[in-house]
Order: structure tokens, then C-alpha cells, then sequence
């Protein structure tokens, strides 16, 4: 379950966050949502597709870890394979809030940080201390504060991207099908990906109007990162032969 | 005679001018959705101001999912603006009738617009019936009587617009419905508006109308003209003076009262189907939108008085809505000539909609037989006046041919039904009452159940499965001989398992109508 409170320094001055990977720790994500500031980090490991959230039907871009449920190729033996690890990883289990504020008689909302205090990776006895023994942040909250941010803006320019795409019909469905080198065929459906067709016959204008936000980049990148499937299918393949052997 | 058909006028607005003008347009005039530089044809719209648009028409079926996606009406838009909800088929209640014999079993039935699972592979009905006094024909091949039950919604908010997890249409305010299309094929499609009563008709040599006299923009040419005027059909009707073909002998009802009702407070479900519960001479439509609900008697005003009709639609008002509020509540009465034209396109003229035909709502036909004319003018419009008459003559055709089976499918509702409580239900079940072809196809249905073998023509209105779902849901008995073979037994029986799956799924994963709406309201639906 989750409980997300406002974080504050004297209710929460002696909880720690274990920063070490594993699925007990949360890890076993099968995808998480990533950004286009973040796409260029993300497509050097992870295919980048598009995915509908349930609960608004919005699309956002994920960077995908597995194939099913709970699948993630890249944690082994507690240790997460690769270098880079999306910032909506990272982040946990933090979030960001808004609250209102009052400064000189007039409201405004100010951007606070949530914590998930049922999230495993919270206790009192393991990992990062949150705050200093005699007050103020702890180097460790600070650098979560700045992920937060760099989150909070980078998803907003996100949601700008998916609808750009929507607008120039630039997404399409797709069916994974994949073939383990066993045999067995893993069929993955609800995603969504570049329509490259479409792409080719965008007038120059559209174009252009990408290429300013920066989004024609993205648009590239999350083309290029597609090949990272096959770098996902080989870890498949492996995990499924030691299981065999 | 060889020149192009490029002029088209079409009388009267409602919803049936406004489909048409905006399948026509769509088709012809636009590429996926943008209006062409040089539109081939000019379409023009008169809407008398003088005459209100009768407006009841409030419940479609799943093919005007197509029909807006065509015009290139987005869904979120339509369902905020029309105060639209979901509509998964037709429940009946009180239709069947007590007897000593069924006395035990509800008296309610669903006619859901979803096929029976697996309907391509095998026809379920000879698996289900050893089996029809476990479960409902409806619950066992279809998820929809459960799900419906529920209140649930047929889709969930990142299911695409117009796409489905269960088939469906709409319950729909029918005013704002004519207003979002106006709005949208005039100002998108390039549809030329003109409110102006239409006050003569002028006409070619030949019969052919060449133009419309209106008061205030004079004559308006046209080359080919539809009729939309309504019950009135002043140009099939009045002016070219197709005779109607009366099919009261057939089916009795030709009153209604109709009203609306907000919801007693405010968070109500709203009902996934149309509910229509029988009377002692008809019986009474129940449709759900978001604000309030459309209720409304539709009865034989030879076997019971007006008065007397609406005394037994307070009671019904009473049940859900509280004394006070059934008794204040003022009533529209309505008056039903039900039959058609003998035919709906002649000369240069083709009518759709209520100036072609009008029948009690029982199905709903009213909007789907708009949108199959429209939709079959838009495919195959003539190119010029000298091969309109073969298009015409195919057109009619198969317009008669739409009109018996609709006329044969409600009557089949009260030929089933086994009331007993005033002569009309003994009147329905007058031999003389029931067109022969239906007879006959009783008769056979004692021995095999309903398939695309009894119906003779292509593009149907009500597949089979209609049929399996009044016949069974009315408790119909089919008396088949022999045993089905053992490897269909063990299809059929993966088929109600997988049925039996999905509803437990979708129980789970479904929101009821009125969140899904509130969650469009906040998000939208997605288009892809």
C-alpha cells in the first residue's frame, strides 16, 4: 500500500532512504515514464514506447525494462545493469506536490515535496538520512529536490510532445510479437510508437515547428532506441536458459 | 440529363438533414475531415423556422459510432455537448407475461448490441439450450447482461474514441444533437444553412423538382432534392404524391406521451440500456442520459383511452420518481401513423427519415435507417440525372425490404409475448395480425434456431442474433432433434467458459457510466 504525506523535517527527521537496487526495494518495473530532456540518456539502454495511463487515458513515453508484469531485465542479483536509471526510478520514494501558499497577502502554488512512507525503501535504520543531525537538508534531500524538478518540468514538456504527436497523427498502435530462442512467443499489446510513414510526409512547416521544441530529436531517438529490443530479448533469452539449466 | 449531379438540397433539418448533409459532405467534399479547395458538390439546408423539430429520437445504435467518426465529429466533444451516454441494447421487462408454467423466472430479457461470443465460428444457441433454465440466453453467450446490470460503461477512459470493449450506441439529447451537427457541418464541412420556410415547389417537365420557393431567398435550384421535412414530407409526399403504406394492422400503437425527468438527486447511475417495460396496451421507453431521463407511453389509442394511458405512465413515474413528482409532471402527447412510403426516392426526390416512415421506437430504427440511407445515397449518388432512376429503383427496394424486416422484428415482440391481461395482446396474436413470412419463419424456429439463413437480403439491419435474443429472451421454445456432436460440444463449452472469463475481468477493470463520463469531462477520450 501506499501512504504519501507532505514531507516534513520534524515528523520525518530520522527516517532513511536505502538506495540500493532490487525487486524487494521496488525495482521490478516492467516500464516507467521518461521524458524527451531525459531520451537522450534513456535510448542509449532502453526502447523508448508510448503508453496510456489508466486512470486518465493520456499517453506518456515509458522506457521498458521487460516483456510482462513485473519483468525487469535489467535487475540482477540486486543490481541494476545499467548505468543510467530513469529519473522516475530514481525519485522514489519521493514525489512531487503543489501546495498554496499565502506570501504578502496574495496566493500562489509552490511545488513541495511528497514522500510514500509505506514505500520499502523507508525505515529508520537503513540508507540516506534525510536531514542533519542538527537541522537542514541532508546533501542526499537536496539532490532528490533537484531530480524532482528536473522531473516536474520535464514531464510538463512531455505532455506538450505527446500532443504535438496526436495533433500531427505521428503515434500508432503496435503489437510486439517476440520469439524466445526456445520457442516460446510473448505477444506485448497497449503500445504506442512513432508512425514512420506519417513522419516521411510531414510538411516542412510541421517539421519545423518540431525541430524548434526540439521534439524532431526526440522524435529520432525514440525511433533509434526501438533496437534495444533485441538487447532486452537477449537478457530474456539468458534469464530463461539459466532457469532451464 | 448527362450533365453532373452537383446541386443537392435538402428540406428540412432535424436529425435526419443534418446526417445526410454531413455524410454528403464528408464524402464528397472533404479529405479525412478538411474541406477540399474545390468541393464537388454544393449542398444547401432549409429549416423552416416555423416548424419545431419533434425531437424524441433519442436512442441510436452502434452504427452511429461510424456515422460520427465520418461526419469528423470527435466523440468527447459529442458526448459533453448532447448530454450523451452509453447505450448496450434494449432491456424488456413485463413483455413475456406470468403463466403457471414460467411463473419462477424473471420477466426481463436483454437485447444486447454485442453478437454472441464466438458468432463467427459456431452458432451457440442448440449448446445453450439444454441448458435454457440454468441461465439466460443473453448471460450465457454475451457479457453485456451482466456488465449492464452492473451500470457498468462499455469502454474505459484510454479506450480510443469510437473504438470498444463492448459494442455500443448512445442515449442522446436529441436538440443538442441537431445543434452540435449544424454546427459542425456548417462551419467544417461547408454545408450552406438556409433558415427560410420553404412556401412552393416548382417542378420540370418531366416531374422532376427543379427548385423550392422559399420567403425570403427566393427559388433555390437543385438537382437532386432529399426530404427531411418530417412527418409532413412535402416534397415525396405532398408534392410528388407517394402514397403512404399504413402498417397499423400490424402493429396497434399509434399514441405516445413522452416527458423528461431530472433525477431525483443528482448521482444516480445512469442505466447502460434502454429499459422497456410493457403496459396493458404497449408499453413505456425508460432512456438515461447524464441530466435526466426520457420516459415516455407509446400505446394503441383504439384499445385504451389517453387518459387511462397516461394514469398507467404516472404509476410507472411514481415508482422512481415519487407521487408528487409523477403527478406534476406535464406530458407531450405525440401521434404515431405508423407505416412508410411506398417509396422513398422518385423522380429527382428521395426522402429520409420521418417523411419516409415512422413506426413506434421499439428498436430504435428511427436514427439507424436515417443513417443507412444516407450513408447508401453517399456511396452510390448518382452521377448525372440519366442513371438516377436505376439507382433509385435499387435504393427503393432495398428501403422496402429494411421496412418489412423492421416491421416483422417488432412484431415478433408481441407475437411472443404470452400476456393475457386486455384484448391487445390477444390482438397481436391474431393470425391475420402477423405477416405470413413471419408465420412461417415461427413456424420453422420450432425446430432450429434463428441463422443468416433466414434472412434473404445482404446489409441487414438485425442480424440472427436479434433474433436468438427476443425469441429466447421471451422464453420461445425450439425443439431440436438428435444430439450436436461431441468436438462442438467441447468448442461451445470453451466458448461460455471464456464468456464466463471476460465478465469476471471486465467487473473488475469497468467504470460505471457516470465515472467514465466524469473522467472524459476532466481528460478526454484519447483519439488514438
Amino acid at each position: 500500500m501506499t501512504q504519501i504525506v507532505l514531507l516534513n523535517s520534524a515528523e520525518h527527521q530520522h527516517l532513511k532512504i536505502n538506495t540500493d537496487r532490487g525487486a524487494a526495494l521496488g525495482d521490478n518495473l516492467w516500464f516507467t515514464p521518461t521524458f524527451p530532456l531525459e531520451f537522450r540518456s534513456v535510448q542509449a539502454q532502453y526502447p523508448i514506447f508510448f503508453h496510456k495511463d489508466q486512470q486518465t487515458g493520456k499517453l506518456y513515453p515509458v522506457a521498458l525494462f521487460g516483456f510482462t508484469h513485473q519483468e525487469n531485465l535489467f535487475l540482477q542479483h540486486n543490481n541494476w545493469q545499467h548505468s543510467y536509471i530513469p529519473l522516475s526510478v530514481l525519485r522514489l520514494p519521493f514525489l512531487i506536490g503543489q501546495q498554496t501558499v499565502r506570501e504578502d497577502g496574495v496566493e500562489h502554488q509552490q511545488r513541495v515535496i511528497h514522500i510514500d512512507v509505506d514505500h520499502p525503501r523507508v525505515s529508520k535504520e537503513h540508507g540516506e538520512a534525510l536531514f542533519l543531525p542538527f537541522g537542514g537538508n541532508s546533501p542526499y534531500l537536496e539532490q532528490v529536490a533537484g531530480m524532482l524538478e528536473t522531473l516536474h518540468f520535464g514531464l510538463q514538456d512531455s505532455q506538450q510532445f505527446v500532443e504535438q504527436l496526436l495533433a500531427l497523427e505521428l503515434l500508432e498502435a503496435f503489437t510486439l510479437d517476440v520469439q524466445l530462442d526456445d520457442g516460446a512467443k510473448h505477444q506485448m499489446i497497449g503500445f504506442y510508437t512513432i508512425n514512420e510513414d506519417r513522419l516521411k510526409q510531414l510538411p516542412a512547416d510541421s517539421l519545423a515547428a518540431l525541430h524548434q521544441r526540439g521534439y524532431l530529436q526526440a522524435i529520432y531517438m525514440a525511433m533509434a532506441s526501438q533496437s534495444n529490443i533485441r538487447n532486452l530479448l537477449q537478457l530474456k533469452n539468458q534469464l530463461v536458459q539459466q532457469a532451464a539449466g | 440529363m448527362n450533365n453532373p449531379i452537383r446541386n443537392i438540397v435538402i428540406v428540412g433539418g432535424g436529425a435526419a438533414g443534418w446526417i445526410t448533409a454531413g455524410l454528403l459532405a464528408a464524402e464528397h467534399n472533404a479529405d479525412q475531415g478538411v474541406l477540399a479547395a474545390n468541393p464537388k458538390l454544393t449542398i444547401s439546408l432549409i429549416e423552416s423556422p416555423d416548424v419545431p423539430i419533434i425531437g424524441v429520437g433519442e436512442g441510436t445504435w452502434p452504427s452511429m459510432r461510424l456515422t460520427l467518426q465520418k461526419i469528423g465529429i470527435s466523440e468527447t466533444e459529442f458526448l459533453l455537448c448532447c448530454e450523451a451516454s452509453f447505450k448496450q441494447g434494449s432491456k424488456f421487462i413485463n413483455w413475456r407475461g406470468q403463466t403457471a408454467a414460467n411463473h419462477n423466472l424473471a420477466d426481463s430479457y436483454l437485447h444486447p448490441f454485442s453478437l454472441p461470443i464466438g458468432q463467427q465460428e459456431l452458432n451457440l444457441c442448440p449448446f445453450w439450450l439444454p441448458h435454457q433454465h440454468e441461465i439466460a440466453f443473453a448471460d450465457a453467450v454475451c457479457q453485456q447482461f451482466q456488465l449492464t446490470e452492473l451500470g457498468l460503461a462499455p469502454k474505459q477512459i484510454s479506450t480510443a474514441e469510437y473504438s470498444f470493449i463492448n459494442n455500443y450506441g448512445y442515449h442522446l439529447n436529441a436538440g443538442k444533437f441537431s445543434q452540435l451537427l449544424q454546427k459542425h457541418v456548417t462551419g467544417k464541412l461547408g454545408v450552406r444553412y438556409i433558415a427560410d420556410h420553404v412556401s412552393a415547389i416548382h417542378s420540370q417537365q418531366n416531374g422532376d423538382i427543379k427548385s423550392v420557393a422559399t420567403r425570403e431567398h427566393g427559388e433555390i435550384a437543385g438537382d437532386l432534392f432529399i426530404d427531411c421535412s418530417g412527418l409532413r414530407s412535402i416534397l415525396l409526399g405532398e408534392h410528388l404524391q407517394v402514397p403512404m403504406i399504413s402498417q397499423q394492422q400490424v402493429l396497434f400503437n399509434d399514441s405516445a406521451l413522452a416527458v423528461q425527468m431530472p433525477y431525483p438527486i443528482a448521482e444516480v447511475p445512469i442505466a447502460s440500456c434502454t429499459h422497456s417495460t410493457a403496459q396493458s396496451c404497449g408499453w413505456i421507453w425508460d432512456i438515461g442520459l447524464p441530466t435526466r431521463r426520457g420516459i415516455g407511453h407509446v400505446y394503441s389509442s383504439s384499445h385504451l383511452s389517453d387518459s387511462a394511458a397516461e394514469q398507467q405512465l404516472r404509476s410507472y413515474l411514481t415508482a422512481d420518481f415519487g407521487e408528487a413528482a409523477a403527478n406534476s409532471a406535464e406530458f407531450r402527447k405525440l401521434s404515431i401513423a405508423p407505416g412508410h412510403r411506398a417509396l422513398c426516392w422518385k423522380n429527382n426526390c428521395i426522402a429520409i427519415g420521418m417523411a419516409a416512415g415512422f413506426i413506434e421506437p421499439l428498436e430504435a430504427s428511427a436514427l439507424a435507417l436515417v443513417e443507412w440511407t444516407a450513408k447508401t445515397l453517399s456511396n452510390q449518388l448518382p452521377a448525372n440525372r440519366a442513371v438516377m432512376d436505376i439507382i433509385a429503383s435499387r435504393l427503393n427496394k432495398a428501403f422496402l425490404q429494411h421496412w418489412q424486416q423492421i416491421i416483422e422484428f417488432l412484431k415478433l415482440h408481441y407475437v411472443l409475448s404470452q400476456r393475457s391481461d386486455h384484448d391487445y395482446w390477444h390482438d397481436h396474436r391474431e393470425s391475420s395480425s402477423i405477416p405470413a413470412t413471419l408465420q412461417d419463419a415461427l413456424q420453422l424456429w420450432r425446430y432450429q434456431a434463428p441463422s443468416a439463413f433466414d434472412i434473404s437480403h445482404s446489409d441487414v439491419l438485425f442480424p440472427a442474433a436479434s433474433y436468438q435474443y427476443v425469441l429466447y429472451g421471451m422464453g420461445f421454445q425450439t425443439q431440436l432433434s438428435g444430439s450436436q456432436k461431441p468436438s462442438l460440444q467441447r468448442k461451445a463449452q470453451q466458448l461460455f467458459n471464456e464468456n464466463i472469463q471476460r465478465i469476471q475481468t471486465l467487473k473488475q477493470a469497468l467504470d460505471d457510466n457516470r465515472s467514465l463520463l466524469q473522467k472524459i469531462r476532466l481528460h478526454g477520450l484519447p483519439t488514438i
